[in-house]
C-alpha cells in the first residue's frame, strides 16, 4: 500500500483514483572531460564567431508515413543556424566528420551506475540513431546506446523500478528561436550524458520530486558527474486515467519537480473534464470548418486584430459546431481549451488566437460576432476562433493546426511533447514523435562489456551518500540537514578542503559556502557571482580577521549584486576592518559604563543586551563569539 | 528479410537450434533475465559470440551467447513494407533523366530493423523530394551498383553509352548518382566520352549518407535537377555543396573539380579556376568571366566512349626505386601519367627507366603533385632532361584528369604520335592557358 507523503498544496484530486502516473528520467552530464564522440572539451562558449546554416528533411518510415512530427518541424520551412566556436566544437559536432568512437569513461560510468542500481548490463553495447528532427542536432539524429536494462532505486523503502540506463550525446543549445529560423550554440552538442529511465509511480508531487533527488544523489556520490547548473535535467512522463502519455522536457531546477506535476496533472485532468462537457452534450465527432476572415473583422477594434489588419496580414475564423463556452471553460484555474489553442499558435510563430469566449474582453464586438457565425454558417452554440498573422501562409497553418487540436478535443489527453517553464508549468512544445525512429549507427563498431570490465566495477563501487553524509555529519559536527544540504551541494570539495586548510568552524565554512548562497539566491541574487573564488575569499578574510563571520553576508550580497567586483572592494565598500582586542575592549568598556544601572539590576539576564549593544558598535568587524568572550571576562571583573 | 546474415559459429548455431531468421521476435533468456525483441543482423567483420536483438523501445542490444540459457522464437517475422505514397509530377514536365551507378543519393530507413534501403523507384524519389515534381518529370534507373572505389573504365564506357541513349530520347538533362571517391575521376573521364553534348550532366552524390535528415544529397539532388531543367548550359558537372551550408551548390567542370577532403559536404573544389556556377534557391549564378557553353542541338551528338585501361598514374616520391618503377611499366602499361613535384620532376635514376619505356613504344606525361599551378619542363635540369627523353609536359591538368584523359585517347587514336597530340589539346577545359587563379 503507497504511503502518500505529507506534501504542500494538494492536487485538487486524489492521484490514485484518478490514475496519475508519472515516469521520471534524467539527463546527467558526466564528467569525462571530453564529449562522447570526439575529442573536444566541455567547455561552454561565451563567443560563438563562426557559424553555418542547415535544413533537416523529414525521412521517410518503412510504412512510406512521414513520421507527424517531422512534417511539422519541415513545414515550418525552418532553417537552422549553428554558431560555434573552434575551442568547443570540431567537424564530428558539425555533421562533417564520421564520430569517433565513443568515450570509454563515459560507458564505464553508466555501468557503474547500472552497477549501483542493480541493472543488468548489455553485453554489447550498440550505438543507435534516434531521429531527431528539430534541429537540436546536426545530423538530424542523436547518437544513444543502452548501457543496462532494469534495477531498482530505493528512495526511503519506496522502491521504484528502473527501465533503462543509457548513454547519449546532449544536443545544441537553443539561442534563439525565430519564426523562420532557430539559432543554436553548437559547444552543448556531443556532450555525454547518462539517461536513467525510470519506471512510472503514482504521482504524488513531492514523491517524484524525492525520488528524482535521490537519484541525483546517487549520480553525484560516484564522482563520475560533471556539476553545476545545467548539468542535469529531469524530463517527466504524466498521465491520468490511463490515457495518453504527456512528455514533459526539461525540467532544470530539482524543487520545480512537484510544482511541474501538479500543474501538468491539472491540466490534464482539466482536458478530461472537458471533454466529458463535449461528450455532455451529444458530440462524438467535433465538426469544424476555417473561413477568411479578413473582410468581415476590417474594421474591427479589437487591438491585436486592428494590428493585423492595418499591417496587411490574414484573418481566419474558425467554427467549430457546439464549442461555444467550451474554448474558456476552466475546470481548474487556469486550465482552459482556449490556452491549449493559444500554445499552438505561438509555438508556430503567431502570438496566439481569441475565441468566442472571450470576445468581449479582446475587444470582439456582438455585431462581429454575429458576421463571423454568418460567415462561418454557425450558429450560436458554435464556438469561434480567430487566427490573425502577418502572412497567410502561416494563418493558414496555424488554423489548420487549431482545427485538428479541436477534433481531438473529445479524447481530453493529447499525447504530446510540452516544455517546463521556469515557473513550475508546462508549454506545448510539438506533437509527441512516433515511436522511436531509430537505426544503428553503422560508423561505430559495437563495444563488448567482458566479464573482465564486469568484474571491475565492483571495486569501483562509491560510499552510499546516505553513509557519505552521516560521515560529514560526524566529522565535522554539522547537523544533518546542513551535512545534507552540503553534500547536494557543488562546493562540498571545497569544504574539506578548506576545513582542513582555514582555522575556522566547519559550521561556519558550511554556512558561508553552502547556506548563505542558498539564501542570497532567494533573495534573487545572482548565484554565478558567488563562485569558488569568491566563496573561498570570504572565508580566507573571517579566517585572518579581516572582518567578521556576521559580515560576510553583506560582503556576498555586495559581490552577488555585482556592487563589488572582490572581497577587497566590497569589504572596504561596506567600511569593514578587522579590530583588535584593545578597541573591542575599549567598546566593551563604553558600554558596560553606559549600562551600569542595568547590570546591577539584571545581573546576568542583562547580557543580550550587553552583547547587542557591543555588536552594534562593532559593526560587524568582530566575531561574536569574540564578543561574547570579552565581554563575559569584562562582567564578571566589574562585578 | 531471411536466413541468418553476419551470424556464424556459436551465434549461428543458438538462433539455428531455435529456429529462427533475421526478423524474427525472440525472447532469450540469459542469467535469469528475459529480453524480447526482434533479431537483427550481424556485420560481418563482428565476432560469432553475441546475438543482436532489436528491442521494443527501438534500441539494440547484443547479448552474448555464453549467457544464454534459452531463446524461443515467439512470431515470426514480417517482411518490411516499404510502401511509397505515390506522388505523381505534373503533367508536361521536361524530362530529367536520374542514372544510379552505386552511390546513395536517397535512402529510406526501416526503423523496425534498421535497415537501410536506398530508394530508386521514381515515386520514392518524389515522396522524399516532393518539390522534384512540380520541377521536373524524372526517369530514375540504376545503371550498376558498385561503390565508386571498384569502377573501372569499363563502367565509364557503360555510363557514356547509357547517358548518350537517355540524351537522344529526349532528356532535358541527366543527373548521375555516384558514390564521392572517385567522382573526380569519373567526371572527367566522362568530360571527354560525352564531348559536345547538347545537355547538362550533373553528377552528384552524398558525403553525408542520405538516410540521415541532415544529409547534403538533398540539396544537391534538387539543385541539378532544377538546373538540368532550367539552366541553359551543356557538358559534364560536378555538382555538390559550395560550403558546409545548405545554402548554395558549386557547379564544377568535370575536368577541374577534385575531391579534397575526407568528410565534408564541401569536399569538392574546382581547381585552378573558379566553378563555372553556383546555384541556390534564389537562382543559377554564372560565371560571367567565363561562361559554360549553352545547350545545343539534340541531333548530331555522338558520344566516343571507349577507354583503354592500361595506363598507370604514378606519383613521384624521393628515393623512388627504378625497380619499382620499372615493374609498374613494364606491367602492361601503354602510358604513364606522372605526378610529379614541383614544376613536374620526378628522380634522375629513373629517367633512364622512362626513357627505356619510351623506346619500347610507351608514353609518358607529367603533371604535379603540387595540383594549383601549371608543370614547366624548362626550368630546371631535371625538367629538360624529362623533356628530352621524351616526356610530354600537359600544362596545369589535374593528375586524376590526366589519367582518364589517356585512357580515353589511347582508345581514340591510332598511333602514340596522334595520342600526344590529342593529349596537348585542351579538348573539354582540362587545361587553363592563362593562369588567374592561384588557389
Amino acid at each position: 500500500m503507497e504511503k502518500a507523503p505529507g506534501g504542500r498544496a494538494a492536487l485538487p484530486f486524489d492521484p490514485v483514483s484518478s490514475q496519475l502516473r508519472v515516469g521520471l528520467e534524467i539527463h546527467q552530464q558526466l564528467a569525462t572531460g571530453t564529449k562522447l564522440f570526439c575529442q573536444c572539451p566541455v567547455v561552454k562558449s561565451e563567443e560563438l564567431p563562426l557559424s553555418f546554416e542547415r535544413r533537416l528533411r523529414p525521412t521517410q518510415s518503412e510504412l512510406g508515413k512521414i513520421d507527424p512530427a517531422a512534417v511539422f518541424e519541415f513545414n515550418k520551412g525552418r532553417v537552422n543556424l549553428y554558431k560555434w566556436n573552434p575551442e568547443s566544437s570540431c567537424m564530428v559536432d558539425a555533421d562533417e566528420e564520421p564520430p569517433h568512437p565513443p568515450s570509454k569513461d563515459a560507458i564505464e560510468t553508466a555501468l557503474l551506475v547500472g552497477e549501483m542500481l542493480g541493472s543488468r548490463a548489455v553485453d554489447e553495447v550498440h550505438v543507435m540513431r534516434k531521429i531527431v528532427i528539430d534541429g537540436s542536432n546536426t545530423s538530424g539524429f542523436q547518437r544513444t546506446a543502452i548501457i543496462a536494462l532494469g534495477g531498482t532505486l530505493t528512495v526511503d523503502g519506496f522502491k521504484v523500478g528502473v527501465q533503462t540506463i543509457t548513454v547519449e550525446e546532449d544536443s545544441s543549445r537553443v539561442l534563439k528561436e525565430g519564426a523562420q529560423a532557430r539559432e543554436y550554440a553548437l559547444d552543448r552538442q556531443g556532450v555525454p550524458l547518462v539517461e536513467i529511465a525510470l519506471d512510472h509511480v503514482v504521482g504524488y508531487p513531492e514523491r517524484v520530486e524525492e525520488i528524482a533527488l535521490s537519484l541525483g544523489r546517487l549520480l553525484r556520490s560516484t564522482g563520475r558527474v560533471a556539476r553545476g547548473q545545467g548539468t542535469i535535467r529531469q524530463d517527466l512522463n504524466v498521465s491520468v486515467l490511463g490515457g495518453q502519455v504527456v512528455e514533459v522536457k526539461g525540467v532544470q531546477k530539482l524543487n520545480l519537480i512537484a510544482k511541474v506535476v501538479r500543474y501538468e496533472a491539472t491540466r490534464e485532468m482539466g482536458l478530461v473534464r472537458i471533454a466529458e462537457e463535449i461528450k455532455k452534450r451529444g458530440i462524438a465527432e467535433v465538426e469544424c470548418r476555417a473561413h477568411d476572415a479578413m473582410s468581415t473583422m476590417k474594421k474591427t477594434a479589437s487591438p491585436v486584430v486592428k494590428r493585423i489588419v492595418q499591417k496587411g496580414g490574414a484573418v481566419t475564423c474558425v467554427s467549430v459546431s457546439g464549442f461555444a463556452g467550451l474554448l474558456g471553460l476552466e475546470p481548474f484555474p487556469g486550465i482552459r481549451l482556449g490556452k491549449e489553442l493559444a500554445e499552438i499558435a505561438r509555438t508556430n510563430g503567431l502570438g496566439g488566437v481569441i475565441h468566442s469566449d472571450e470576445f468581449a474582453k479582446q475587444g470582439v464586438t456582438e455585431e462581429e460576432s454575429v458576421s463571423l457565425r454568418a460567415l462561418s454558417g454557425s450558429d450560436s452554440r458554435a464556438g469561434l476562433v480567430l487566427v490573425a498573422g502577418e502572412t497567410r501562409e502561416r494563418v493558414e497553418t496555424v488554423a489548420s493546426l487549431v482545427m485538428e487540436r479541436l477534433r481531438m478535443a473529445p479524447t481530453g489527453v493529447v499525447g504530446e511533447t510540452r516544455a517546463a517553464t521556469d515557473e513550475g508549468e508546462t508549454r506545448y512544445q510539438r506533437p509527441r514523435p512516433g515511436a522511436a525512429r531509430m537505426y544503428p549507427e553503422t560508423d561505430i563498431p559495437e563495444i563488448v562489456v567482458t566479464e573482465e570490465w564486469r568484474q571491475s566495477l565492483k571495486s569501483m563501487l562509491p560510499v552510499p551518500w546516505k553513509e557519505r553524509v552521516a560521515g560529514y555529519s560526524k566529522k565535522y559536527s554539522l547537523s544533518e540537514e546542513a551535512a545534507l544540504q552540503l553534500y547536494d551541494s557543488d562546493n562540498a570539495k571545497l569544504f574539506e578542503e578548506l576545513a582542513s586548510k582555514l582555522n575556522l568552524e566547519p559550521s561556519v565554512i558550511e554556512s558561508i559556502l553552502v547556506e548563505v548562497p542558498v539564501r542570497l539566491s532567494r533573495e534573487g541574487v545572482d548565484e554565478s557571482k558567488l563562485n569558488p573564488e569568491a566563496l573561498t575569499s570570504v572565508l580566507v578574510a573571517i579566517d585572518t580577521g579581516r572582518f567578521a563571520k556576521e559580515a560576510a553576508v553583506d560582503v556576498l550580497r555586495a559581490i552577488g549584486k555585482g556592487e563589488a567586483r572582490d572581497v577587497e572592494e566590497a569589504a572596504s565598500k561596506l567600511g569593514l576592518s578587522g579590530m583588535n582586542d584593545e578597541e573591542l575592549s575599549e567598546i566593551i568598556d563604553v558600554v558596560l559604563k553606559r549600562n551600569k544601572k542595568l547590570l546591577h539590576e539584571k545581573g546576568d539576564r542583562a547580557f543580550s543586551v550587553l552583547m547587542g549593544e557591543v555588536m552594534k558598535l562593532a559593526r560587524g568587524k568582530v566575531d561574536g563569539k569574540k564578543v561574547s568572550k570579552l565581554l563575559t571576562q569584562a562582567v564578571e571583573k566589574s562585578s | 528479410m531471411s536466413g541468418l546474415l553476419g551470424y556464424r559459429g556459436p551465434s549461428a548455431k543458438i538462433l539455428t537450434d531455435a529456429g529462427a531468421t533475421i526478423g524474427d521476435i525472440l525472447e532469450v533468456e540469459s542469467d535469469g533475465e528475459k529480453f524480447s525483441g526482434t533479431l537483427v543482423p550481424r556485420y560481418e567483420h563482428d565476432d560469432d559470440r553475441h546475438i543482436v536483438i532489436k528491442l521494443k523501445n527501438g534500441y539494440n542490444i547484443g547479448i552474448s551467447v555464453e549467457r544464454i540459457s534459452k531463446v524461443v522464437r515467439v512470431a515470426k517475422g514480417e517482411a518490411p513494407k516499404f510502401v511509397a505514397p505515390l506522388k505523381v509530377a505534373t503533367k508536361g514536365l521536361p524530362r530529367v533523366s536520374i542514372l544510379g551507378t552505386g552511390g546513395t543519393i536517397a535512402s529510406r530507413v526501416d526503423y523496425r530493423t534498421g535497415a537501410v534501403r536506398p530508394a530508386t523507384t521514381s515515386e520514392e524519389l518524389y515522396s522524399l523530394f516532393p518539390e522534384l515534381s512540380e520541377i521536373a518529370s524524372i526517369s530514375p534507373e540504376i545503371v550498376m551498383s558498385v561503390y565508386s572505389e571498384n569502377l573501372e573504365p569499363s563502367h565509364w564506357e557503360t555510363i557514356a553509352k547509357r547517358v548518350s541513349e537517355v540524351v537522344a530520347d529526349g532528356a532535358s538533362g541527366v543527373i548521375l548518382t555516384m558514390g564521392t571517391d572517385t567522382m573526380g575521376y569519373t567526371a572527367a573521364a566522362l568530360s571527354f566520352a560525352l564531348k559536345g553534348l547538347p545537355v547538362p550532366l550533373f553528377i552528384v552524390g552524398s558525403q553525408r549518407s542520405s538516410d540521415r535528415p541532415s544529409s547534403d544529397a538533398f540539396l544537391n539532388l534538387v539543385g541539378a535537377a532544377t538546373m538540368a531543367v532550367q539552366a541553359d548550359l551543356s557538358g559534364v558537372y560536378v555538382v555538390m555543396h559550395a560550403d558546409s551550408s545548405d545554402e548554395r551548390l558549386a557547379v564544377h567542370l568535370g575536368t577541374r573539380v577534385r575531391k579534397n577532403h575526407t568528410s565534408a559536404r564541401d569536399a569538392f573544389e574546382s581547381m585552378g579556376v573558379e566553378p563555372v556556377a553556383y546555384w541556390s534557391r534564389q537562382g543559377t549564378q554564372v560565371n560571367a568571366r567565363e561562361p559554360p557553353p549553352p545547350r545545343g542541338k539534340a541531333g548530331g551528338f555522338s558520344a566516343k566512349p571507349r577507354f583503354d585501361p592500361r595506363v598507370a598514374l604514378v606519383e613521384f616520391f624521393p628515393s623512388m626505386p627504378t625497380l619499382y618503377l620499372s615493374a609498374i611499366l613494364e606491367s602492361g602499361a601503354r602510358g604513364v601519367v606522372f605526378e610529379g613535384t614541383g614544376l613536374g620532376h620526378i628522380n634522375g635514376k629513373n629517367i633512364e627507366t622512362v626513357r627505356k619505356f619510351l623506346a619500347e613504344g610507351g608514353l609518358a606525361f607529367m603533371t604535379s603533385q603540387c595540383l594549383w599551378g601549371r608543370v614547366d619542363l624548362n626550368v630546371y635540369d631535371t625538367g629538360r632532361d624529362l623533356l628530352n627523353a621524351g616526356v610530354v609536359p600537359l600544362e596545369d591538368m589535374l593528375p586524376e584528369t590526366a589519367l582518364a584523359k589517356l585512357m580515353w585517347a589511347l582508345a581514340n587514336t591510332r598511333s602514340g604520335d596522334e595520342t600526344k597530340a590529342l593529349m596537348r589539346e585542351n579538348v573539354v577545359g582540362e587545361v587553363t592557358t592563362r593562369t588567374v587563379q592561384r588557389r
